[in-house]
């Protein structure tokens, strides 16, 4: 079976900084992805450039960029104006940003789809109301008459989400879809997204920094650093078993209650993400590796375990640090 | 009009911060003409947190915790109720014996560091506003609060934009350590962060804590943080406080059902147990318009029909403070 999505050692360049160096990942029909880390590690960037929405000025390069088969890589604005909205649609970290404070929501939802489909007016208004419904909002026909200012965040997050859903679309992108939210609220929309991906079969790639909302929503995680994928597997084995050294110092680092005690030091990684620039060989992370040896500034294969459990460093699998606890 | 806050923490020791039935209302106008409504932000709120120990106040965005912060540093002003420190009121002190005994920590240390002042002169400026402190007394006191918090001593003559978001943090500790304050109130120090940083920021707050014997207020969105960090815990809801427990036995045995939904909405890193429903419903509370009876009611998963007409007591006891018609009383 193909891939729904499929990136190939994507590299993405803005003025001097490498922003993403050789990411490759898939997402299939039905499965939800994870993309996570720190902020300014590529994965905002990686995202937009798989939507062909990159700020002008950077340069993208692909191996390949395959959405349900078919090479996109080389698709100019007007060919990727039909994908977007349509087949692959992007949901944002902020709505209130990405919705336009001067229309109403029943405005902004039909547009999209009279831009894709040759419906009537009355069709596309009555598709949004029933997707209006569809994502847990009483009042829909009150809904579609008001503006964003007039939503809570999390309606307007819901609004956001029935939106990308308006042309029936197979691939949802959804950059930090609840960070501005309370964590009650978050949760009933990732609930939301979940169940929407069960009924409509839809592949997500979702970009979050919150490991809490990895581990129960991901069937994938691919962890980045510095612009790339350090290491990648099923979430139960990245949770298990861990092999990149980032990926174990991120995991120590998130307080659990009732896992680590009060006043014991939670772990850190010293340090800060480092800004990339092009030519950088070996790897990203050894400034700040507590396992760090003379071999991590030299280039060195991806290592695979089983199957499906790649990372990128030195170290055999199933390492034992000098500093573990 | 407030019933006396006992507090359930084991630890003897006197409160070095009081809070006595504090409210504050706004006036908020929802239009040209409309008239004016009241908002009730902080509605009686009544605490006290034992010297050396750490209150988290958590709840979800607009339940009153950042006022409640900015009325215990005096940044706002009480419409009634008292902030004690060390038995004495906030309010009776001038502006610099307040600063030496509480000091603040802010979200967002892009937006509370001056962008044109290097970091000594940021540190410096609490020394400076005290109008008595000798230069060369400043130089030392502000070095010694660089090195506390883990910043080198060429950092000193750098602006906050050429720092990473961890260090500012950290300037911004050093600003609230240098007048050598009792208590600190955090207001989410850490939610702007990274969580490798956070977590650095963390180990450093508590250390901090240690050495110094300092007091925290922790108010914070992330339970998980709190948890991690606060002795003693408060629920803020609509502006009061639901319910308040020593931090083990709020994670264990909450007896609120708000409290119980936040703590179902922690998304742990356990891989398997899906996302939870809360079961609150898609009512959002609205600080301009509180529900009769409890103010909790309409988002309530157990309310019943007295919790629509009748305000819950508190109920303070062993095991803290509750305010549910449903919660009984323990010892």
């Amino acid at each position: 079976m193909t891939a729904l999505l499929e990136v190939q050692d994507l590299r993405v360049t803005i003025g001097s900084t490498a922003a993403v160096r050789g990411t490759s990942l898939a997402v299939d029909k039905g499965e939800t992805h994870c993309l996570v880390g720190e902020s300014g590690c590529g994965k905002s960037i990686s995202a937009l450039s798989i939507m062909g929405l990159l700020p002008k000025g950077s340069v993208r390069e692909t191996r390949a960029l395959r959405f349900a088969g078919e090479e996109i890589g080389g698709h100019g604005e007007r060919e990727m104006e039909h994908l977007r909205g349509n087949r692959m649609a992007m949901i944002f970290q902020e709505p209130m940003t990405s919705l336009n404070p001067a229309y109403t929501v029943g405005s902004q939802m039909t547009e999209v789809l009279r831009r894709h489909r040759p419906v009537t007016r009355a069709a596309a208004v009555d598709r949004a109301a029933e997707l209006l419904a569809r994502v847990g909002i009483t009042a829909p026909g009150l809904r579609l008459g008001q503006f964003p200012h007039q939503l809570s965040g999390g309606l307007r997050q819901r609004v956001m989400i029935a939106m990308a859903l308006m042309c029936d679309p197979e691939l949802l992108i959804a950059d930090e879809p609840t960070t501005a939210l309370d964590v009650t609220v978050q949760a009933q929309i990732l609930r939301l997204l979940a169940e929407l991906q069960k009924d409509l079969g839809l592949g997500i790639l979702l970009i979050t920094h919150d490991l809490g909302i990895v581990a129960r929503v991901a069937d994938r995680v691919s962890v980045m650093y510095a612009g790339e994928v350090v290491e990648s597997a099923p979430t139960a084995e990245l949770f298990a078993a861990p092999e990149h050294p980032y990926t174990r110092g991120l995991l120590t680092c998130v307080p659990v209650p009732g896992k680590v005690k009060r006043d014991e030091p939670l772990g850190s990684i010293p340090g800060v993400v480092p800004r990339m620039q092009p030519g950088f060989t070996g790897c990203a992370f050894r400034d700040r590796c507590p396992e760090v040896t003379a071999a991590c500034s030299g280039s060195f294969p991806r290592r695979t375990i089983g199957n499906d459990h790649q990372f990128l460093c030195t170290l055999e699998p199933g390492w034992v640090g000098s500093a573990a606890a | 009009m407030s019933a006396t806050a006992t507090h359930a923490t084991p630890a003897p020791a006197a409160p070095a911060i009081e809070v006595r039935g504090l409210r504050r209302e706004f006036r908020v106008r929802q239009g040209m003409f409309a008239a004016p409504r009241q908002v009730i932000a902080v509605d009686d709120v009544s605490f006290a947190v034992p010297a050396g120990s750490v209150l988290g106040v958590v709840g979800e965005s607009g339940c009153g915790k950042s006022t409640l912060a900015r009325l215990i540093l005096n940044l706002l002003a009480p419409t009634s109720g008292d902030v004690l420190v060390d038995g004495k009121r906030l309010a009776d002190m001038d502006r610099r014996a307040r600063a030496r005994l509480i000091q603040p920590v802010f979200q967002d240390p892009f937006a509370s560091l001056n962008p044109q002042r290097r970091v000594r002169d940021i540190i410096a400026m609490p020394l400076i506003a005290q109008g008595d402190v000798a230069s060369d007394d400043m130089h030392r006191r502000v070095a010694e609060a660089m090195e506390r918090v883990g910043l080198s001593r060429d950092q000193a003559l750098r602006y906050p934009a050429q720092l990473s978001g961890g260090q500012r943090q950290r300037v911004a500790i050093a600003r609230a350590l240098v007048l050598r304050p009792r208590i600190v109130v955090c207001d989410e120090p850490t939610s702007a962060l990274d969580v490798s940083v956070q977590a650095q920021i963390l180990n450093l707050l508590a250390e901090l804590r240690r050495d110094l014997g300092l007091t925290y207020l922790f108010i914070s969105h992330n339970l998980a943080v709190v948890e991690h960090i606060a002795s003693e815990v408060a629920v803020m809801y609509l502006g009061r406080i639901v319910e308040r427990a020593e931090s083990e036995r709020l994670f264990a045995a909450s007896r609120h059902p708000y409290t119980r939904a936040l703590l179902a909405s922690v998304l742990t890193p356990e891989p398997g147990l899906g996302v939870p429903d809360v079961g609150l419903g898609d009512i959002m509370p609205d600080p301009a318009n509180i529900p009769p009876g409890c103010r909790f009611h309409p988002r309530c998963p157990i309310a019943v029909a007295r919790c629509a007409t009748e305000a819950p007591k508190a109920i303070a006891d062993a095991a803290g403070l509750v305010e549910c018609h449903l919660a009984e009383s323990v010892g």
